[in-house]
């Protein structure tokens, strides 16, 4: 088992009254799932993600990823934790508008502490992958949307993360370009990277094995 | 981390190219101020190190005397010149060396047909030693021959050129003679003696003005110097020393001056060029204070320029923001962030550093201009160079450290989703740091025109005599006044001369003071002491001085030799109802007739209050000056081509020279007006510094508020409704400024001018003038990006979503 919820709440104060982001949430991910996240605008999809990512923390309840009680680590233990096994894709790609192609996937690396020539193999070998070695001097602003995203996950992957975390990562991208993106999360699943992402589209949501559907921070049986 | 740090760099230098008008703001702001602490840090550098390249710099000291005359205590270095022989003789354990002086003054250096003027002195032979002179030719025992005389390498080379100047005879004045036994390397400018480029024997002074048998105790003519026996404490040598004069005085040949209780200390040398003001005898400090108040505004500017950096960074941070999101998602924990922004400062901070150096190479000889040195930027002094780096790390550390660490704590899931406030902290310490540098910028332009109007304030002060046309040629030659009369006759045979007087002192300086006066209804505890001007006939007519009772000298009355003429000050301060006709006895001078009274004039500094003042009529001996008045509407050219050939005839031996005393008064502003100029180059700084800050602050406003500004147009909203609400913040933190800079303003220069007898009151139109200023500038640098955001087309701020 890759990961487990445990009554996971969340709340903040508004007004002298909790509002709940997540309610009692439990949630199992098994290695080498591909789960989909579901449901309307502001149900506590991204929360979720963040606080599977460690991005964001919780009030109440537990948290195991890969037998390390996250509720419990530090600050800085939780963040050696994510950049070890998590990547993250998002709906507006987030890529450094200063770095090009290339330095973006590398930054990662850096963070990592890597060596310069095993972070060179290991970039050259991920711009070869996406097919994108002719862009690597190209800064994210000279990139159409569906190219800047493929970076993005490029740049997810670079680190061979356990855990892909997307939030809406089509969301900006036109359906053809989204389908691309699509079919790469299903290529990268089925060589045994675990993948969870939120999405409203339920075409996109098919690609998973499985469809979590949340509602006011609750999960419902869909 | 080498590649970790390259990258910081390389992000960093393209974010620089990336807005450019941005970067060029900052490092220009940046760079300005950097250069003027550099210059005034090279400045302050100069002032701390002065006198500093003599070796025996901890055991030099001058030995100063205080006096009491009434109510205060004066205290100077003039000394008798049987001062130091008891010194020697009585209290030697102490001393190394023992030396008598003269004052460094100009003086007639004739080789042959060369003549030059050159500063230098008369002093006994311990002087060589003790500034351990680096002889080049001869040694530093041979001053001790009364007939020699050193000289500094550049004299020598002036005298004498390529030829070897040991041996040869060189006339000094027009009375002495002396042989060149030494050369020695130039003193450094940058000390009390660098200007002396001579040294002649007192011995042979001393003889040749007949002083042992004219000067005793009671003539402080002279200075005394000493350098302390290795070991010796100075306070306990100095409290040792203390009664030798008043000893010496009681038992002595003039025991009525014991009145004004002469205390003899030490001053050493390290205190001499900082510490050299002295209240009712006590050293209460002196050109430290302008060190520090120049040293505190130098840190001030480089703070301002720091806080413009940050002020723009942590605008910035909206759109850093995300970055440091993106950067923490992927990997980066806060203290690679930290580190990041600090080389972007790091990065920031150079670049306006060697544009600082090349503003410090352009600016520096108008620095130099404002403060009267002539100091060089220690270019090959790794010393130097190191401050220089320290200061580079300390302000990059200073203006990145903001920047650094708020936006190194962005939670990235806030950042990213869009949640994220924008910073309420952040905008409020911004606006702190605003209001800072406007308090700062105020309070200089409220201190600059202050220093400002009390000049022009004393400069309208009316003096009481008449300068126009008046000038004065110095008594080089006893022959002049032995031949005075046919002198002057001669001098007024051109009618463009209206009268010639001599004079001891100089109207526009009368330092030489007396006492020993005794009157009718004085006061027997009351020590006197007065101003005194000693004159011949015609003085009073030529400098047009207002009399008003009594007469004037006149060549009518012989009993004249024998008479004062007072200023008021002078009967107020002998309580004196009628005074003319009055006697006043002076010492064993005789009995002086007090025959007019003329209206106070300014006659010592200017800033000062009058002080009580006798004229005498005298002929001969101690006359230095002799005193022209060209005539109204006369051709000043023939006057003076006349003036000269005459002097030329006379005494053609020494340099003619000349000097008006309109140039002689003005001297007396010097000081201040390089004051005044100092104080507007920084505010100018300041202000400039300030607003270049705000219109970035402004520019980053308007962006920020681009959609809002949008909306509030297609909604109705003016051009000039749009310009008011951007710049009213501003506004609002300038008159915030205003609140603080009034009071502490008020405070700082009431202080300033406390410092002066005659002076301006501070009117409350000062503070008016420079709020009214820099509001107007804060409008005018603000309304350029207001109005920019607010013509914008709003389809096109709105497009952007």
């Amino acid at each position: 088992m890759l990961l487990q919820l445990n009554n996971i709440f969340k709340w903040v104060q508004q007004g002298g009254k909790r509002v709940f982001l997540l309610k009692d949430i439990n949630l199992q991910v098994e290695e080498g799932e591909f789960i989909s996240v579901m449901g309307p605008s502001g149900s506590g999809k991204s929360t979720l993600l963040n606080v599977l990512g460690m991005l964001d923390g919780f009030d109440e309840g537990e948290y195991h990823f890969m037998d390390e009680s996250v509720h419990s680590l530090k600050e800085k233990h939780r963040a050696e934790l994510y950049k070890q096994y998590i990547g993250f894709v998002f709906q507006a790609y987030h890529l450094i508008d200063e770095l090009t192609v290339y330095e973006n996937l590398e930054m990662p690396l850096l963070y990592k502490k890597i060596k310069g020539s095993e972070r060179k193999a290991l970039v050259a070998d991920m711009l070869d992958r996406f097919s994108i070695v002719g862009k690597k001097d190209l800064f994210p602003t000279q990139l159409s949307g569906g190219q800047q995203q493929l970076v993005g996950v490029a740049r997810a992957l670079i680190t061979k993360p356990k855990l892909i975390l997307a939030d809406e990562p089509t969301g900006n991208l036109n359906s053809k370009q989204g389908e691309e993106i699509m079919e790469l999360f299903k290529k990268l699943n089925q060589d045994g990277v675990t993948i969870i992402q939120v999405t409203h589209s339920e075409k996109n949501a098919e690609y998973g094995s499985r469809i979590i559907h949340l509602l006011d921070g609750r999960k419902v049986e869909g | 981390m080498n590649t970790m740090f390259k990258t910081y760099l390389k992000t960093a230098w393209r974010n620089l190219l990336e807005k450019k008008g941005q970067s060029l703001l900052n490092i220009g702001g940046l760079a300005v101020g950097m250069a003027a602490t550099l210059l005034i840090g090279v400045w302050v550098y100069g002032e701390i190190s002065y006198n500093t390249e003599f070796e025996n710099y901890e055991s030099i000291a001058q030995v100063m005397q205080s006096q009491t005359f009434g109510e205060e205590i004066g205290t100077g270095v003039n000394q008798p010149m049987q001062l130091a022989p008891v010194l020697r003789n009585q209290y030697g354990d102490h001393f190394k060396h023992v030396v008598t002086s003269s004052f460094t003054n100009p003086m007639l250096l004739t080789v042959g047909d060369t003549k030059i003027s050159r500063q230098g002195n008369f002093m006994e032979p311990g002087i060589t030693e003790m500034l351990s002179l680096k002889m080049i030719q001869g040694t530093r025992d041979a001053l001790k021959d009364p007939s020699s005389i050193l000289l500094s390498r550049t004299t020598a080379n002036a005298l004498f050129g390529a030829s070897d100047p040991m041996n040869k005879t060189v006339k000094i004045g027009t009375n002495m003679q002396a042989k060149v036994a030494g050369i020695y390397e130039d003193l450094s400018k940058n000390s009390e003696f660098g200007n002396l480029t001579f040294i002649a024997p007192w011995e042979l002074l001393k003889t040749t003005a007949n002083f042992e048998e004219r000067v005793g105790w009671g003539n402080n003519w002279f200075q005394t110097y000493v350098q302390l026996q290795d070991g010796a404490d100075l306070a306990t040598v100095s409290n040792i020393i203390k009664d030798v004069k008043y000893d010496n005085i009681k038992n002595g040949d003039n025991p009525a001056s014991i009145r004004t209780k002469p205390v003899i200390h030490l001053h050493p040398m390290k205190k001499w060029h900082l510490h050299s003001k002295f209240e009712n005898g006590v050293n209460t400090g002196g050109l430290i204070e302008r060190v520090w108040l120049f040293g505190i505004i130098g840190v001030f500017i480089l703070l301002l320029a720091c806080i413009n950096f940050m002020n723009l960074s942590t605008a910035k941070s909206v759109k850093r923001a995300k970055e440091v999101g993106i950067r923490k998602t992927i990997g980066s924990v806060k203290e690679q962030l930290v580190i990041q922004f600090l080389s972007e400062s790091l990065l920031v901070v150079t670049l306006a550093f060697m544009v600082s150096l090349v503003l410090v190479a352009l600016g520096q000889s108008f620095f130099n201009d404002l403060t009267g040195k002539t100091m060089g930027i220690p270019w090959g002094n790794p010393f130097f160079w190191m401050t220089c780096m320290g200061c580079i790390l300390i302000t990059s550390f200073i203006s990145g450290s903001y920047p650094a660490f708020y936006l190194s704590s962005f939670e990235p899931a806030k950042v990213l989703k869009g949640t994220f406030n924008r910073g309420q902290g952040a905008s409020r310490l911004r606006k702190g740091l605003v209001v800072f540098q406007f308090t700062i910028s105020i309070l200089l332009v409220i201190g600059t025109i202050t220093i400002i109007r009390q000049i022009a304030y004393v400069k309208e002060r009316p003096v009481g005599y008449d300068r126009e046309q008046l000038l004065y040629v110095p008594i080089n030659t006893s022959e002049i006044m032995t031949n005075f009369e046919s002198l002057r006759n001669e001098l007024l045979q051109s009618n463009s001369i209206k009268e010639v007087a001599a004079s001891d002192v100089l109207i526009t300086g009368t330092f030489i003071t007396n006492g020993g006066f005794d009157w009718k209804g004085k006061d027997p505890n009351m020590s006197e002491e007065f101003n005194t001007l000693r004159a011949t006939h015609g003085y009073g007519e030529m400098v047009d001085w207002e009399i008003k009772e009594g007469r004037n000298f006149s060549r009518e009355f012989k009993s004249d030799s024998l008479a004062f003429i007072v200023n008021e000050t002078a009967v107020a301060y002998m309580g004196l109802e009628n005074p003319v006709g009055e006697y006043v006895k002076w010492g064993t001078n005789g009995n002086f007739k007090i025959i007019g009274v003329i209206k106070d004039m300014v006659t010592q500094s200017p800033y000062d209050e009058v002080r009580p003042m006798l004229f005498t009529l005298h002929y001969g001996n101690f006359l230095n000056f002799i005193n022209i008045k060209i005539g109204k509407g006369a051709n000043t050219r023939q006057a003076l081509s006349h003036i000269e050939a005459v002097f030329q005839k006379r005494d053609p031996e020494s340099l003619f020279s000349y000097t008006f005393f309109d140039d002689e008064y003005a001297r007396n502003f010097l000081n201040e007006e390089r004051m005044a100029k100092l104080a507007s180059f920084f505010a100018v700084l300041a202000i400039l510094i300030s607003c270049l800050g705000i219109f970035g602050l402004s520019a980053f406003v308007a962006e920020q508020r681009t959609k809002e500004i949008g909306i509030r147009k297609v909604l109705g909203a003016s051009v000039v409704g749009l310009w008011k609400m951007l710049s009213k913040d501003f506004i609002l933190l300038v008159i915030l400024s205003s609140c603080i800079a009034i009071p502490l303003g008020y405070y700082y220069m009431s202080n300033w001018v406390a410092d002066y007898a005659y002076r301006i009151e501070i009117s409350w139109w000062i503070f008016v003038i420079s709020i009214a200023g820099a509001l107007a500038i804060t409008l005018v640098t603000v309304s350029f990006q207001a109005i920019k955001a607010a013509i914008v087309n709003p389809i096109k701020s709105l497009r952007t979503e």
